[in-house]
């Protein structure tokens, strides 16, 4: 019974509503600005390491070797907190291009091996079909192996994208005020004493998110697959 | 038309081709057969560089699209320090060739002045190898039409983005060529939606898109259903009576004997016999040829 009350009592509070509000326009804010860093920043990293061994090629592969290394063999959270106190430890540097930056570039290097390997999945005879013809290697690319891969990799990316959006709840560790910040403070001793009915309802609007997110990949999808079979 | 002097190819430590030289003709139709792993289908791929040779050199009309193979240039032998060496201890020219041939000298010996050499022979002969692509065409054993396009844009694709043709040029050359093969209506169709054979004769056409000199043709039926090896076929068949130029990897024995010129019977890597198929099918000369025919004829 306690439950309902709490919740009628949230519901009905304008003051804890602003608070989510605030927390879901970060959190939005946030997600959206990691999400197009990290397509173009894996996209740009994909590129590289499926480009043929050459001299001018040497050192841009081994850098991106090593982001990917990096970033995946390290936790999320403390690769915020180098970013936070450390790379952008300036004053008055805005904290949520900070957030978007460590989420983007994380995610950046998940995305570019779900992009390679979307790549190396597009059959062989593909491309040589394409040399073939004397087409170079970048129209092969761009006109042919490129539009193929996507297709393949829309859901392996949205995986990403989703997990991505429920990763930037840890920004609250760095003292920003998103969604999960939102839920602690309501629930904290000062305005509800209670942390689950705020976190509930907090849930609910990650779940909205996610699930707006899911339609519209599957959407895309569906429209890239229009010429399948399947 | 096309000439390949002296072509090597190693996968790792496994030689597949050992020294094969052979000339396509313009005009000729030139079927290439052999055991499976002889190394037929590599041959064909060194023509157009879908394969790179280890040694030998491709060359498209007079102009070279590999790089130099030095064993093969004489002027590069002679320009090179190990040439100089063998010939100030008293060999004479042909000696110092043979013995830098036989033992692999230039490899071991020469540094980069020797590389500045074949790289300037190189560019007074070579040809840009897209160039060269453009204009042989390829037909591939799994068809590899663009899954992603329909098949308009698959013919139109190349000449477009090569330039070679207005995109309205070469629609009409498109629907010309889909009209000759019977598959008009199947324009806007995505290839998944169609046949194998009828996948691979547009393979062809769309080879022939490009108005190529020479088309390449590797095992064109060995992935299609019986009842569709014919229809593709004919197709090859009209081709090579208008007098295109085709060189033709296949298992068909009857199609080598009714359309071919001439007939390569690869072993081991090798030209083992080459003559018209009357002489190469009734009357081969080779043990080798002798046990291939008697097994698939």
């Amino acid at each position: 019974m306690n439950f309902i009350s709490k919740l009628i009592e949230l519901f009905t509070t304008v003051k804890y509503w602003e608070m989510i509000f605030r927390g879901f326009k970060m959190t939005i804010g946030i997600s959206l600005g990691a999400i197009v860093l990290g397509l173009l920043l894996g996209t740009v990293v994909a590129l590289v390491t499926i480009a043929k061994n050459s001299k001018v090629m040497f050192i841009p592969k081994l850098i991106c070797k090593i982001y990917i290394t990096v970033i995946r063999g390290t936790p999320m959270a403390l690769q915020l907190f180098i970013m936070a106190y450390v790379i952008f430890a300036i004053r008055g540097f805005p904290q949520m291009l900070t957030a978007i930056i460590a989420f983007g570039v994380n995610s950046g290097a998940y995305v570019a091996e779900n992009i390679r390997a979307g790549i190396l999945s597009v059959d062989i005879g593909q491309t040589e079909a394409g040399r073939a013809l004397g087409l170079p290697s970048s129209i092969t690319m761009m006109s042919i192996v490129i539009p193929q891969a996507i297709k393949n990799v829309i859901p392996a990316i949205g995986n990403e994208l989703i997990a991505l959006i429920k990763e930037t709840s840890i920004v609250s560790m760095i003292g920003m005020y998103d969604l999960t910040m939102a839920a602690k403070n309501i629930g904290s001793g000062n305005y509800m004493a209670s942390y689950i009915v705020p976190m509930s309802v907090v849930a609910v609007f990650y779940l909205g998110i996610v699930y707006l997110l899911t339609f519209c990949i599957k959407m895309i999808e569906k429209r890239l697959r229009a010429g399948d079979k399947r | 038309m096309i000439s390949v002097r002296n072509i090597f190819k190693d996968f790792g430590d496994l030689r597949i081709l050992n020294g094969i030289s052979c000339e396509i003709e313009k005009g000729e139709c030139v079927v290439i057969i052999g055991p499976s792993g002889s190394g037929k289908s590599t041959l064909l791929r060194c023509m157009n560089l879908l394969e790179d040779p280890t040694y030998g050199e491709v060359w498209l009309g007079d102009k070279l699209i590999n790089d130099i193979d030095p064993y093969l240039h004489y002027d590069a032998i002679e320009a090179s320090k190990t040439y100089a060496n063998l010939v100030s201890t008293g060999l004479t020219r042909d000696e110092a060739i043979a013995k830098i041939k036989k033992e692999d000298l230039l490899k071991k010996h020469e540094g980069p002045a020797f590389k500045k050499i074949c790289r300037e022979i190189y560019e007074e002969n070579h040809l840009d190898i897209n160039i060269a692509r453009s204009r042989m065409g390829m037909v591939f054993q799994h068809f590899n039409l663009f899954n992603n396009l329909t098949v308009m844009q698959n013919l139109t694709l190349a000449p477009v983005k090569l330039k070679l043709k207005t995109k309205e040029e070469a629609e009409a050359k498109a629907m010309e060529l889909l009209r000759r093969i019977g598959l008009e209506e199947k324009k806007d169709e995505y290839p998944s939606k169609l046949s194998g054979g009828q996948k691979q004769r547009i393979a062809i056409i769309r080879a022939l898109c490009m108005d190529p000199e020479v088309i390449l043709f590797d095992e064109p039926t060995s992935a299609l259903d019986p009842e569709m090896v014919g229809e593709v076929l004919d197709v090859m068949r009209s081709l090579a009576k208008e007098g295109m130029t085709m060189v033709v990897v296949t298992h068909e024995m009857g199609f080598a004997r009714e359309v071919a010129d001439r007939v390569l019977f690869i072993s081991d890597g090798q030209i083992a016999e080459e003559g018209t198929p009357n002489e190469l099918f009734s009357n081969p000369k080779t043990q080798r040829a002798k046990d291939f025919l008697g097994k698939v004829l």
